[in-house]
Order: C-alpha cells, then structure tokens, then sequence
C-alpha cells in the first residue's frame, strides 16, 4: 500500500524465511566471517573466469537458501536478482541454471534493497508466494570492468572502496504466524540523485545524498521518527560517504542517536584490511544484511533496522565521458515477527 | 607483509652478489666502482711509454675527470676517463674538450678519446693482463684494436 | 559535466560539504615512498647494467636494451605472482615511472583479458593501458625529431 510519495507499507508483512550467503577469501578474513555460510579459499571459485566465479556465487548462496527453507526451484515463484557485470549476465545466467522466473534488476549496490522491496511487493499483494531475489559482486570481475586490471599496481586514494566478493540471497514468502523470523515492513523507494561529483575513486562522496533523500523521505512518508528504528544502516558508504550522510541527515533535522546510523560497508571488513575507505558493491549490502544482520535481528539485538542501500548508476563509458555520477538509494524496514 | 619481504630478498640478494666478490679483489673487479689509476701501458714494446705518461698526466689535469687509462698501440692511443658524477651532464663538451687538447698538443698520434665504463673496464682488465705477462704484445695490440672498435660502435 | 560551470548552487553547497569528509592523498608521504621504492628499483636496474657491462660485450651505451628487457621481465614475474600491484598501492609513482610500471601495464592487462581467449583477449587488450603510452610517446618523439630537424635545416644547428 502507497503511504506518502515513495514508499510503500507492508500490512501483510512478508517474511524472510530463509537466506544463503558466500563469500570469497577476502571476506573469510574479514569482521563478520561466521555469518556467512559458505566461504570460498579461491577468488576464482574453480571457474575458468571471475564473470563465471561471480555466477557460481549466486547459484550457490540460491542453492543454500532453498536447502535450509527444505524446498526445490520448482516451488518458487520469481526470482529477484541483479549485479553489476555488463548486461547483469552473473544474475541472468545463474538464473538460467535455477530455471524459476526471473526479473533481472540493475540498481548498481542498491540492487539488493531494489529486490527485496519488489519481493516484498509481490508477496504483500499476493503476487506469488515464494520470491527469492538476491544480488551479487565480484571484486575483480568489477575491478576489471570499471577501473584497471587486478594486478595492475596503480595506487587507489584513500577514498577508493573494495568491491565485495560474495553473493547474498534471501527467501521472502507470506507471513507465518508465531514463527520467530525477520519480516518487511515498509519500504522507500529512492529518486536518482545528482550532485555533480565525477570521481569514480569517491563513490561514498557521491553516494551519500541519494542515501540522505531516500532516509528523510521514507521518515516523511511513514510519519516517524528515527526512533522507531533501532538502526540506520547504509549499503557501501564507506568512511567518507558515512561521515557526510551523518551531517547531512543533522542538518535535514533528523534527530539521530549515535551510534544509531551504522554502514555495511564499514562493517564487513577489519581495520587492517586494506580495503581504503570501506567496502562496496551489490554484494556488500546483501551479504551483510541477510547474514550478519538479520543473525542479530534473531539473535534479540535489534528489534527494527532500516536498510537503505546506496547505488552510483555510472558506467566505465559515462565516467570517461566526464559525466557526473548519479546516484539512488532503496530504504527496507525490517523487523522480527510478534 | 609479502611484499615487504620479497623486496628485502630482493635487497639481500643484490647485497650479497655484490659481497661474494670481497676475497682478492683485482683492480678490475672494482673498476667500475672505484678510481684505480691504472699506469698507462704500451702495446708496442718500450716505445712511447714516457709519451703515454704525458697523456695521461694531460688529461688528468681536467678538474672534471678523476680517473684516467691511457693505452697506446701501434697505430692511435685510447684515452678512458671517468667524470665526476655532477659533470656527467656536460660528457659531451669534455670529450670534445679533451679531443682538442691531445690532438693540438700530440699531432701526430690519432686519439680515441672515451668515456665508457665497460672501455675503461677492459682497458684495465688489458693493462692487469700485460702487467701479469699473460699475454703476448701481438695479441695485446689485438685486443686495443678490438676495444677501439667497440668505441665505434656506439657513435 | 566538465568543470564547476555548470552546477547548480545546490550541488556545489554539497560538494563543499563533502570536502571536508573527503580523505586527501598524503602527498608528501607518497612522494617519500615513491622516492624510495623508485630509488630501489633504479638502484637494481643499475646494478643488472653493471652486470651485463662486466660479464657481457656491452658497453654503456648498448647496455640499456638488456637492462630494460631484464626489468620488464622482472616486473612482468611480480605481476604474474600478483606482488606488483601491491607495490604499486604503497610505492604509487615508485613503482609507476619506472619502465616496470610499463611492463607491468601491459602484463596486467594481459593476465586480466586472458579469459575471452589469446586473439580478442590477450591480444585486442595487452595495450589498452600502455597503447597511450606508446602512442603518445612516439608521437612526442616525432614532434621534437621535427623540430630539431627544421632548427638544423634553417638555424644551422
């Protein structure tokens, strides 16, 4: 149901019964390691190119999903997928080997929150009755297509930001009463934003007024405060796009506590990881919402959390040709089961 | 972290290369590290040896130039010097400079004047040899020309 | 969008704002390293033209040809092995400048499209990061050839 301008309201409140989740090598030494559930030793997973390993990603953290639900593709209505290789071929060609009907979304890194605000849809209004949707990345399929070659030894500023390796896909279906899972409650969905940055090494600079517009929106909308949620947390802001979506939502007058606004992307990683100013890409919101966030959701941690996951619609050919960098942000609330 | 390592292998390595060579260091070995003011030699027999003293004492005259090797063959003298590191930039003006002067002062002698440390290093490997006796003046005369040769390759 | 021109007064409040979160690169330090590493990799470059000078016929001006080719085959090694880029990250222009950072532009470029085969891949990508080198480096080399040409013809140079 339309509550304001761009969000929606989920009175069904559909629920996320299920969820897999890899992860690369970088990731298995990263901060948040046990939640993912299956982590790879090797970049190349076994495959014969990073395009193919990217695929083997989703298929596996689909495979995953479906295992711990006890279910089979047949019993899945649509599936909900994007990434950030060329024409999304990852998602596309995973897709063809799940054989369950498939929607492919681009939504750069706010593919994950784009999906899981679609699914939700779906399933609120009795579209369908099992949606998986999912986004992945690869850090050097996606080294490879917007910046230099992996190996090539240009030195990143320190506002750069690493692309996760790792796939995040959750199972969203009806509401089950009494059962003690995560469930959607709202959404807001982003306008493009555009404040004329260019620089492809500072996406979190760029980034951070689409995640500014789609918060205080989705504030706007529902008629809360900030309160409501226990926490704000951001797809791949990383360090500098945090600290001025911080400042920023101060001056839109959004009281937020600190503490209360967090970022996935400053998350997943240790300190000593030289990942510069944080992590990014489709894989780095998805990974850590339906692992380590929706763990603590169960785990009594939180009670509500508003995810709102940060894209830069650019391309390789757009940055060359000196376009700025537009920028959207998908807001998802999410909180436990009564 | 690796790569910290592999450059101090790296390091270790070009260190201990350069080390290996400490026992029984000939003037050769160091020739192109040092200054080792090789005595000018004389191919052809006794002859000219004073004339080759002068040359070199010309040359080291240059304020620019610290380490002289003069060889004199049958037919031509090669003059090797080294430049002082922050007159390298002007190489070429001390060669035309020095060329000037020898051939004004000893006109009958033809000159190869060089400033090359792979020439200077075999002219002084040539002056260890003849100095040791190990080789016969023919093919000592042998060997300028060859070096001489090689001082035309460059150009 | 080229320049500042053409932002609204909107964007460039912002831009202001995010200035003042935006991390600078630490330049002094980076040169420092640059200096350093660079000075490094000279430093085993001279020492591998000492060696071809002492055990080989060449002569210090017919040394370089080796010299590079045994560089860049260093670089292409640590590119291979994937330390050079690791280097590049910490060393920047160190490691860049010197003709290394040209073999491994290539190298890693080729490593990279290795997957869409040996004609299309390896070989329509080798020189997508050192083609502009190349070219313009030529390019260059032609303009001032020119240049010195006519001085000579008309200057009497």
């Amino acid at each position: 149901m339309l509550k304001g301008q761009q969000s929606w309201v989920f009175t069904n409140r559909p629920m996320i019964t299920s969820t897999g989740v890899t992860g690369g090598p970088f990731e298995a030494n990263g901060n948040l390691a046990e939640d993912f559930d299956r982590l790879y030793e090797d970049l190349w997973l076994e495959q014969d190119s990073y395009e193919k390993a990217q695929r083997v990603l989703l298929e596996d953290a689909i495979d995953i999903a479906l295992k711990k639900a006890n279910l089979n593709k047949e019993q899945i209505d649509f599936l909900f997928a994007g990434d950030l290789i060329n024409q999304i071929t990852p998602s596309s060609f995973a897709a063809r080997t799940a054989q369950i009907p498939y929607f492919g979304l681009f939504g750069a890194c706010s593919t994950s929150m784009e999906g899981l605000a679609l699914a939700s849809f779906v399933i609120n209004n009795q579209g369908a009755k099992k949606v998986l949707t999912g986004a992945s990345s690869h850090n050097a399929a996606t080294e490879k297509q917007f910046r230099y070659p992996t190996e090539y030894g240009g030195q990143k500023p320190p506002t750069a930001q690493w692309t996760v390796t790792g796939a995040g896909v959750a199972l969203v279906q009806e509401n089950q009463p009494g059962q003690k899972n995560p469930v959607i409650t709202s959404a807001t969905i982003g306008k493009v934003v555009d404040m004329g940055l260019s620089d492809p090494f500072n996406m979190g600079g760029a980034m951070a007024p689409a995640a500014a517009d789609t918060i205080t929106a989705h504030f706007r909308d529902l008629e809360i405060d900030p309160s409501h949620y226990d926490l704000i947390i951001t797809g791949d802001l990383g360090r500098i796009g945090h600290d001025t979506l911080a400042e920023l939502l101060k001056k839109s007058g959004l009281n937020i506590q600190k503490g209360q606004l967090a970022d996935c992307g400053l998350l997943i990683y240790k300190e000593d990881q030289p990942v510069q100013a944080g992590a990014s890409g489709a894989g780095c919101s998805a990974t850590v919402l339906y692992g380590h966030l929706l763990n603590q959701l169960k785990q009594g941690k939180y009670k509500r959390i508003l995810l709102a996951a940060t894209g830069a619609l650019l391309s390789p050919l757009s940055f060359q040709q000196k376009e700025s960098i537009p920028c959207i942000a998908h807001a998802v609330a999410i909180e436990m089961n009564n | 972290m690796y790569w910290i390592r592999i450059i101090m292998a790296l390091f270790v390595l070009v260190c201990l290369t350069s080390c290996a060579e400490k026992q029984q260091m000939k003037d050769s070995q160091l020739a192109l590290i040092k200054a080792t003011d090789p005595k000018p030699v004389v191919t052809d027999g006794k002859k000219g040896s004073e004339q080759a003293e002068d040359i070199k004492h010309d040359v080291s005259s240059f304020p620019e130039i610290y380490d002289v090797a003069v060889v004199k063959g049958k037919n031509g003298a090669l003059v090797v010097y080294k430049v002082k590191h922050m007159q390298r930039f002007n190489m070429k003006k001390i060669e035309s400079k020095v060329t000037k002067k020898l051939e004004g002062k000893y006109p009958k002698e033809k000159f190869t004047v060089s400033s090359d440390y792979k020439i200077f290093l075999e002219v002084v490997r040539l002056n260890e040899k003849m100095r040791a006796g190990t080789i016969s003046n023919q093919n000592a005369d042998k060997r300028f020309k060859e070096i001489v040769k090689m001082t035309e390759d460059m150009k | 969008m080229a320049g500042k021109k053409n932002t609204t007064p909107e964007q460039q409040q912002y831009q202001q704002l995010q200035q003042k979160h935006e991390k600078k690169r630490p330049v002094l330090k980076n040169c420092i390293k640059a200096f350093f590493i660079g000075g490094l990799i000279c430093t085993i470059g001279q020492a591998i033209s000492y060696f071809y000078i002492y055990f080989f016929n060449f002569t210090e001006q017919s040394v370089g040809n080796p010299t590079v080719a045994t560089m860049v085959f260093l670089s292409m090694l640590l590119t291979g092995f994937g330390v050079y880029d690791r280097l590049g990250q910490f060393a920047g222009a160190g490691s860049a400048v010197p003709v290394t950072g040209f073999g491994n532009a290539v190298i890693s470029a080729a490593i990279e499209h290795r997957t869409e085969g040996f004609v299309l891949g390896v070989g329509g990508n080798m020189f997508k990061l050192a083609g502009s080198v190349l070219l313009f480096g030529v390019f260059a080399a032609f303009v001032v050839a020119l240049i010195k040409t006519l001085l000579g013809i008309w200057g009497g140079i």
